[in-house]
Parts: structure tokens; sequence; C-alpha cells
């Protein structure tokens, strides 16, 4: 497993003395209290703990100090992760000198518990507009909101309609922003301080998504630029604790959406870890979901693509890469009965076997793929236009990569290998083989070679996958727990009674590392649950790589980075 | 007098003529365009209203037609429409000067298949040319919107950047015909038995770069780029207001400019060359309808590239565009100026 | 294991001769002149797989009722069974397996000789996310989800399948579609057109 041993910090222990170690079976944790926090993270920083992971808070209304915040850290070089916690009651210290990153997850707490940071610089609502007076993760904030406004609007009825029954809403609503709202939420995001300040967004068909830049510019060149997140914040972390462990699978769909796959196995194999049942679940499973995640990685890596090139004016790409993309729908249709939202890996398994034929059409799909993925290169890679428009524009620096939190591809291209398939390998990653690429400079083209490349390896692993499961016909595709009485693994999952602990665990998506943070209290429901969103914090340096560029260059480094933005928004 | 008038009335029909031909065939050009782009992408394009879709156009001009008028809070009205009036006229006023064919003669009347045979007809052109810089400023000025001002700004340096180059390409073949009249420089073509193209490869690759830059197309189409400003300066305008831009610039200009391109650098209406030998024309039995035939399938011809490029190519970035056009192409049409100066009394005779 | 990406850089030769442009234009124009892959919808239309996940459908009493399950369930629930009507026991496992239950209106109802059918059962399908968990949790392969995917109504009142909606769906289902084998496709002249370049021959073998 991926997590520091608790010796490792036996140094540690002598400079601070009141650090507590606790290593049980799926975390390491180490215990600080708020004074000394920021003093051990920076030592932590300075022995290669230094990619900022997450950081979050949970909510615990009957204690005293109330809320246990923690920071989760990642040791690139050795491997290694470490969670630390400390009580707060509602101030802690910022972080944001030792991660930026961090300066977006304080927002991000700041927004949903009220927490307050002391010397952050900036602290604004991360997800709700500023005149927002509730803080909606905490425990005492019910589900439905306070229904202080009459919104009729959803009630609507056409043609005499007798509504009833199911069709009845509620008329009373949270309160919804006003434009006056928003215009206080702007004001206090970015300070105009060049000749105009240009509203990229929230709806715009370069932001690939409802997100609401601020660039300040002179003439074209961005002097400030800031980024207003939460257009399409529906709460998912607050809908997993009220839905049981694997009814939240279905909104890990529309997370991020274009690799619902990737999150859905994700969600999967950590409460599979959680719950131990990781080694009884089948190989055929495993074989099954790697090949589906890495037919979905390639499917959202198509869509990167088209959407990098329509950005970049090459139009036809799109098309190009929509009609490969289309067929993998066909063949996920095929399997799992859904285009987008596919909810098919169960904890436990997968919801269906392959059906007859499948194994055929991707072994169709991936002898042709190649040829087709060369034609593309030979439009773009080489071409004048297309490397002018990459090279050196938006250079990351490995450093840079650490102090964002950067992951997935965006890691990979200033090349730090980080690659969550070998370095905390699930499902049948460790079985089969594949080559990280990396890049060297850090700058957009890298990363398009870097996911170019990733399309290889995701046809090799699917060819590895595709040669074990033809052997594996009519095997088990659900695991049979061993003890029934105790877990009940069925198909349904109904009442899926989750052991009291807690685990992060997180999967390589197309975007980066999602990440699952799960505080079980031993119900069939989550108490609390924290996403780590890669595509979030690869937002995160998007303003820093912005300063000095035009607005040509923002699509180029947006759509490079490639966020999702039902993913940063939850 | 009478000879006052029927010039006159000839003109007036040819001015009919040749305002039907473009405005039709620039309509027209929307659907090749949607077909050309669809078939490049593996789609059939529009099929559902007429053979093929062949009425498409009509079915879009009426949709343009018919949408509500919208008109921005703050705008300048007087500027917002004289935009469009500025687009308009320029742009279809280039065919004035643009020769289909050579002379012939009808009832008696001996027709030049031009409007005015001016002798400085290639001045005119990108005299002309430059005003639709005037209509691009002030729609994005009228327009009070910031997307639109910046577009607009974009487009006013690459127009000001290639109006340079452009004109500095065609240099070449008035050096080598002698002449600034559209009609002398391809019946000068045609006696001297050359396209200029074999002379005047750079020159020519240079125009093309230029008209790609002139109608805002794909490599250099910044001033609309969807994804970064959605449609720049004609972002405010709606309707059959927002349709007349893009059959302008994509159309209008881009068949005038083909056009001009062809007069100078393909013959003009001259059948298929072989330098300093003669003319080939597999196409003889058309009889007098032959040059025509020639003078269309070359616009066409030139057009369906730009469409080809168009739909391959990604696009520059503004500063890359305008940092081509002095670095780059002003350069090489200088040297292509002094080769010509070198070889001009060669070709002279 | 880690390989790392990069490009040549582009030679002066290939810049002089614009080799860049020229390399895609060939590619472009070559797939102008293939055959174009687009389904012409509506016109056309693409068969969903048997496995699509579409608007829900109750199926019918007609004899394959998977057994022993079906006799358990209705044994257990008392249930008056009627041959052509929904085989629902009205359990409400769909309800609780769903990850939105306010969706479903479920209610029962006691004939005069003491058994149990099932009286109103409305889904709103607005509120469906159609993640197939109440299908999964079916016991009695009632409920299923059929393949119909044109969804979209001029009122918020035909979101709302009632029982009479369910069983015709289902009917429909039972007499197109349930005795197809489990294949990821069946055979569909449109779908070829998308995957013809592939050289997929099994399509064609298995008729």
């Amino acid at each position: 497993m991926a997590w520091a041993k608790a010796q490792d910090f036996f140094e540690l222990k002598e400079r601070f003395k009141s650090l507590t170690i606790e290593e049980n079976k799926n975390t390491t944790t180490l215990y600080i209290e708020k004074e000394k926090l920021i003093e051990l993270l920076k030592s932590l920083k300075e022995r290669g703990y230094k990619l900022f992971i997450d950081h979050s808070v949970i909510d615990y209304p009957d204690k005293k100090p109330r809320f246990l915040a923690f920071y989760i850290l990642y040791n690139v070089d050795e491997r290694k992760r470490v969670i630390v916690k400390t009580w707060t009651d509602n101030t802690l210290p910022t972080i944001e000198n030792l991660w930026f990153a961090g300066k977006w997850a304080e927002r991000e707490c700041y927004d949903m518990f009220g927490i307050r940071y002391e010397g952050h610089e900036n602290l604004v609502r991360a997800f709700m507009w500023e005149t927002y007076q509730y803080h909606p993760l905490r425990k005492d904030f019910p589900l439905e909101g306070f229904p202080t406004e009459d919104l009729p609007s959803l009630n609507e009825v056409l043609w005499d309609d007798k509504l009833s029954g199911t069709m009845n809403y509620n008329r009373m609503h949270t309160a919804v922003p006003t434009l006056e709202d928003l215009e206080i939420t702007e004001k206090r995001r970015l300070q105009k301080q060049a000749q105009i300040v240009l509203n990229w967004g929230p709806l715009h068909p370069g932001t690939h998504g409802t997100m609401w830049f601020l660039f300040d510019l002179e003439g074209e060149r961005v002097f400030n630029c800031d980024i207003i997140l939460g257009q399409l914040h529906r709460g998912v972390e607050k809908l997993a604790e009220n839905q049981m462990y694997n009814q939240f699978l279905v909104y890990t769909d529309r997370m991020d959406y274009l690799s619902a796959l990737c999150s859905n196995q994700a969600w999967v194999v950590a409460i599979e870890r959680l719950l131990g049942i990781e080694d009884i679940v089948p190989e055929k499973a495993k074989y099954i979901r790697t090949m589906m995640a890495e037919i979905q990685r390639i499917n959202s890596h198509l869509l990167w693509l088209g959407t990098y090139a329509l950005d970049l004016g090459a139009l036809t790409i799109f098309l190009y890469a929509f009609k490969e993309r289309e067929k993998i729908m066909d063949i996920i249709e095929g399997i799992t009965g859904a285009r987008l939202t596919i909810s098919y890996p169960r904890i436990g398994g997968v919801r269906m076997d392959l059906p007859e034929g499948a194994l055929e059409v991707i072994k169709a799909f991936i002898d042709r793929f190649p040829r087709e993925l060369k034609e593309w290169e030979t439009i773009l890679s080489r071409n004048r236009i297309w490397q002018r428009r990459n090279i050196g524009v938006g250079v990351i620096s490995k450093e840079d990569v650490y102090y964002y939190g950067l992951t997935g591809p965006v890691a990979r291209g200033s090349g730090v290998p980080y690659d969550l398939r070998v370095f905390e390998p699930y499902d049948a990653y460790p079985w089969v083989e594949f080559d990280i690429p990396v890049g060297e400079n850090g700058d957009a083209y890298d990363r398009y070679l870097v996911r170019i490349e990733e399309m290889k390896q995701s046809i090799r692993i699917i060819q590895q996958c595709v040669s074990k499961l033809e052997k594996m016909k009519g095997e088990p595709f659900f695991a049979e727990s061993p003890d029934p009485k105790k877990i009940k693994l069925s198909i349904d999952g109904i009442g899926l009674k989750v052991p009291a602990g807690e685990i992060y665990s997180s999967g390589e998506n197309p975007r980066g590392e999602l990440g699952f943070y799960v505080v079980s209290d031993g119900s069939t429901k989550p108490y609390r649950v924290k996403i780590r969103p890669g595509s979030m914090y690869n937002l995160s340096v998007y303003p820093h790589l912005m300063k000095d560029r035009v607005i040509a260059d923002a699509v180029t480094i947006l759509a490079s980075i490639d966020p999702v933005v039902g993913e940063i928004d939850r | 007098m009478e000879g006052i008038v029927a010039n006159l009335v000839l003109i007036a029909i040819k001015i009919v003529v040749i305002l039907l031909i473009t405005l039709g065939i620039g309509a027209f050009l929307t659907w090749v365009e949607r077909k050309v782009a669809a078939h490049i992408q593996r789609r059939p394009g529009p099929m559902v209203v007429g053979w093929h879709g062949l009425l498409q156009p009509l079915a879009d001009g009426l949709k343009l037609l018919t949408k509500e008028d919208l008109f921005p809070r703050y705008g300048n009205k007087f500027l917002y429409y004289l935009a469009i009036v500025m687009a308009l006229v320029p742009a279809t006023l280039t065919f004035a000067v643009v020769p289909f064919g050579p002379e012939f003669t009808v009832f008696g009347v001996t027709v030049k298949p031009i409007l005015t045979d001016v002798n400085i007809g290639i001045l005119l052109v990108f005299a002309l040319g430059s005003m639709a810089v005037y209509a691009i400023a002030l729609a994005g000025w009228a327009s009070n919107s910031k997307y639109a001002l910046i577009g607009s700004m974009r487009k006013a340096g690459i127009v000001v950047s290639y109006e340079v180059v452009i004109t500095f390409a065609v240099m070449g073949p008035i050096i080598l015909a002698g002449s600034l009249s559209t009609y002398n420089i391809v019946q000068a073509q045609i006696e001297q038995k050359l396209w200029y193209i074999w002379l005047q490869p750079m020159a020519f690759v240079v125009y093309m770069f230029a008209v790609l830059a002139e109608m805002g197309r794909v490599p250099f189409d910044v001033q609309e780029a969807e994804a970064e400003l959605t449609t720049g300066f004609t972002v405010e305008y709606g309707g059959m207001k927002f349709g007349i831009f893009p059959l302008v610039e994509w159309y209008i200009e881009g068949l005038a400019l083909s056009a001009i391109g062809v007069v100078l650098f393909l013959g003009g209406w001259s059948p298929l060359n072989i330098p300093f030998v003669g003319f080939v024309d597999p196409f003889f039995f058309l009889g007098p309808l032959s040059p025509f035939f020639w003078f269309a399938a070359k616009v066409t011809l030139v057009f369906l590239f730009i469409l080809w490029l168009h739909w391959t190519l990604p696009r520059y970035r503004i500063d890359q565009i305008t940092e081509t056009a002095w670095k780059v192409m002003l350069p090489i049409t200088f040297i292509n100026l002094v080769f010509t100066a070198v070889i001009a009394p060669l070709i002279w005779r | 294991m880690i390989k790392k990406v990069f490009e040549k850089p582009i030679s002066w030769i290939e810049r002089i001769v614009f080799l860049d442009f020229i390399k895609g234009l060939s590619i472009t124009i070559r797939h102008a002149f293939r055959k174009t892959i687009t389904t012409h919808y509506p016109y056309e239309k693409i068969t969903p797989p048997k496995r699509f996940r579409g608007f829900h459908g109750h199926k019918v009493i007609d004899g394959n009722e998977p057994q022993p399950a079906f006799d358990e369930w209705v044994g257990r629930f008392n249930i008056h069974v009627q041959p052509g009507k929904s085989r629902c026991v009205v359990c409400q496992l769909c309800k609780r397996a769903c990850p939105v239950p306010e969706l479903f209106q479920i209610e029962g109802e006691k004939l005069p000789n003491g058994k149990r059918v099932l009286k109103t059962f409305n889904m709103n399908l607005m509120l469906c996310t159609f993640c197939g968990l109440c299908v999964d949790a079916c016991p009695v392969d009632c409920l299923f989800m059929s393949d119909i995917h044109e969804t979209a109504c001029y009122t918020r009142k035909d979101a709302i399948l009632d029982i009479e909606i369910l069983e015709k769906i289902g009917k429909d289902w039972q007499l197109r579609r349930e005795n197809e084998p489990d294949r990821i496709w069946i055979d569909d002249t449109q779908r070829k057109r998308l995957w013809y370049e592939n050289n997929l021959s099994f399509l064609e073998d298995k008729k």
C-alpha cells in the first residue's frame, strides 16, 4: 500500500512533542494541535511530502472542538502518502504559502464549513455567492436547504395539468443568487487594475463548461486573472452523506461526466478497500473494469483532442475524433446500457457480464484505432501552426506541479511520472504492462503529446485485457462473500453496511487523480465523503499560467489542462 | 446622345447581371462550403431542403430574415447600421473591375464583360479592400461589447499588415504585364503565352496567404475565433444583419479576391498554359463560351482550395499573424520584386 | 516503464515546401472522398442495444416469469395474480434501491378475497437518473428498462409513467425484444455505416 509507516515519523516526534501517530489498515495519520500545524507541514514538505493532495474538514457537531481538519500529502519519490489531522473550532492557519492548491481547498472549506483561515490572502467563497449565509456541508444544514423563497417555476403547468403525487414539487426553495449577488461576488474576486475586465464565461464556448473567468486586460494581454466556480455546484458531497454506498455510484457518473466509468471505478475500489474485500473480487471483474476504464480513458482523451483542436481552429479534427468516439460510445452502450452516465461497476464486481460479441467489437476497434490516431498526428503534431500555438505556452515547472497539487497528464507533461495506476495499483493494473508517458518542458505541446501517447498505452492495456478475458468465458463477475452474514453483498447491495473507519483511495482519471476520502461510522451511509477533484487542483494553476499571456492563449492553456466543471464544482 | 443612352443601358445590364451573379453565387457558396466541410468531416451536410440540400441557402436566408431584430442597449445605432453598408458595398464594388472573359459581340454591340475597365483596376481593388477595415472597426465599436471590440481590433491589425503584403505581392504580375488594368493584365498573359504563376510562385503563395488573412479564413480567422471571442465583431448582430458579414467576408470578398488572383496569376480566362509555347484548350467545343468556362473553373478551384485549407489547418495567434506578415512575407515579396525587375525585360520583348 | 515523449522539430526543407500542410491536406482530401458515416436522424434510427437503459416498463405475466422466485414472492406478499397484468408484487424494493426514492409512488390494494394487488405505480422520470439500480433490485423480473430513448415530452405530466404506460411498454418489449440473445448490438445497417472501415465481420456472421 502507498501509505507511510509510523517509523518514518519517529524523528519528527522528537521535534513535535504533541505529535501522535496512528497507523491502521487503510491510512497513516499524524495528529497535531493547530498551533504547530504549519511547522509540521513545512517539515513534512522538506522531507519529500511535497505533492499536495487534498485538504478539508469533517464536521462532528457533538464534539468539542467541532471540526477535524485533514491534510493529505504525497511523497512522489518514495511513493508514500500521509494524512495530517488537527482539531479546531472555527479557525485554521492558512497553508497558501506552502501549497497554492491549499488556497483553493481553504476557500472551499470556508465556503462549505465556515472555517476562517488566518492569513489567507483573499478568503472568498469557492462555489456559493458571497452573500449566501449558510455553510451547506455542516451537519446541521438540512439536505433540502432552508426553503425560504417561493419559486413556482418548477411547478409550471401547461394545459391544466393536474399535478399530484410525485409530480407535485415543493414550491419553496433555498435562496438563489440575484444579479446583485453575482456582482458582489465578482467585485470580491478581482480588483480592476488594467484597462478592461473581460467576463470570459460562465457560458462561453471556450470554457468547456460553465466556468466564469475574469480577465483583467491590458489590450489583449492578461494582466490578472481569477476564476469563479460553482455554476455547476450540486453538493455531491452533501448528497453522499445521505446516500447509501452503492447508490452514490450514480453521482460519481455526474461528476466527471466525460469519464464516468473511471470515476465509478475509483469509487467502487475505494469502498472495496474500505470493506476489505478487494481480494475476493473476481479476477474477471477486475479485468473487465480495467478494460472498460481504459476504453473510457480513450473516449475522454478523444473529446479532449477534439475540443482542443476546435479551440485552436482545427475544426475537422473534432469530427474525426468524434467519429472514433462514437464507436467507443457504441461499445460502451452495448456493454453497459448507457453512453454517458454509465454506472457499470458495482461494489464487488460489475453489473453484468460482457455480452456476446463484445470482445470481437473491441478488438476490431483497437486494430483500427492506432491508424486513425496516426492520421490526426500527421495533421497536427508537426504542423507549424500547431507547434507555434503550443510550444512554450503555459509552461509548468516541476516545482509548480507540487506547489499547485497537479496530477494526471498535466503533472506528467511536466516530467513528474505520477501515475496512480503504477504507484498505487488497483484492479487489474498490476497485471498489465504499460508505459507512463512524461514530457520534458511542461508546455501545452508536451501535455498534448502525453495525452496522445496515453491513448496508445491504453490500447496496449486493452489488448492485454481482451486476450485475458477471452480465456475467462463463464467465470463469475461478482464477488461471493465468504461470510454472507457479515457483508451482504447482493447484486443490488441494499443495506450494504460498511465497518467504521476511514480511507483515502484514489484512481487515475483521465483528468488527474480522483480521490475519495471516506469516513464511515458503521452504517449504510458514509459519514463524510471528500472528493478530491483532479480537475479543480489542475485548474488552480491557470491564473498563474495566464499572467502576461493573450486571450488566444487562454483557450490553449485551458484546453491543455482539460478541466471538467462537473468534477470541479461537484 | 443615343450612344450615351445605349452605353448607360449596357452598364445597367452589366450591373444587374454582376450583382445577381455575385450575390446569388455568394449565397449559394454557403451551401458549397457546408458540403465541402461536411464531406471532409465524413458527414453528408445539408440534405433535407431540396435535392442534397440545394435550397438550403434560401431556407437559411428566410430564417435569418424572420428572426427578431435585436440591438445592444448602449450601442451606437448609426454606426451599427453603417458597418453593414460599409461591409457590403466595397466588397461588391470589387467586381466592377473583374474581367469575366474576352470581348464579344452580341446583336452588333461589342461588349467587354467587365463593368469598368479602368486603367487602375488593381489599385481600385486594394483601395476597396482596405475599406473593409472600416466595416469591421465600426461593427466592433458600435456593438458596445468587449468581445466585438477585441475581435475588430484584431481584424484591423491583420488587414493593415496584409494590405501592405498583398500590394507588394501583386507588384510582380503588374510589372510583367506593364499595366494596372485587370483586362490588360490578362491580355498581356495571353500575348506573352505565360501564366504569371510560373514566374511568380512566391508571390502567388504570399498572395494566397494574404487572401486568407483578408477573408478571415483559417489559419487567420482570429477575428471570429469561436472558442475565444465567440464570433468576434459580429457577436451583437442578429438575423440577416449577422448573416451579411460572413456572406460578405467569406464569400463575396473571397470570390472577388479569388477572381483577382486568377486574373493576376492564372491567366484569367485563358485555357491551360504551357509556358512560352501556347495554350491548350480541352474544352474548345464550348466555342465562344470556353473563356467564361475557364474563368469560372479557375475561380472555383481557387475558392475550393481555400475551403480545403480552412477545414484542415489550425489557427494562428494574432501576434504570430502580424509577425509572419512583417517578418516573413514582406521580405519575400521584396525579394520577389527584385527578381521580377531582373527578369521583366526578358518577358517584355 | 517511463517513456519520454517528444517530437522532432520541423526542418527547413519541410518549412519551405509546406510539407506539413501538404500532409495534412492529403489526409483531409482522402477523407472527403470516403463514405459518410452519419445516421440521418430522425429519418434513420439506430436500434439501441438490448441492454440499453431507456424508459422503464413493467413486464406482464405471460408464463415466462422467473421461477421459483416469482411464486415465492407472490406467496410472500399474497398477491392476486392476473395474467396479462404487471408482474409487480408491491415489494417496494425498487424504491429502496433508488438513489432518488421520491420518484416512485407505489401503492397496493387489498381485494375482498384478502389478496393484494398493485393499485398505483407512478414513476416521475424527471427525477430519474437511469442508473438501473431499481431494475437490479426487482426480484421478479418485472421492472425493466426498455429501448425507448426519445423521451422528450411537451408537459411535465408526460414524464410520469403510470401503470398503464408501464405495462404497455412491457408488452411491447416482450413482443419485440424479449427473446433476443444477449448480444452487444443487434444487426443494424445504420451501425454498419459507422463501423464499415473496421472490418467488423461480427455483424454479418451472426445473422
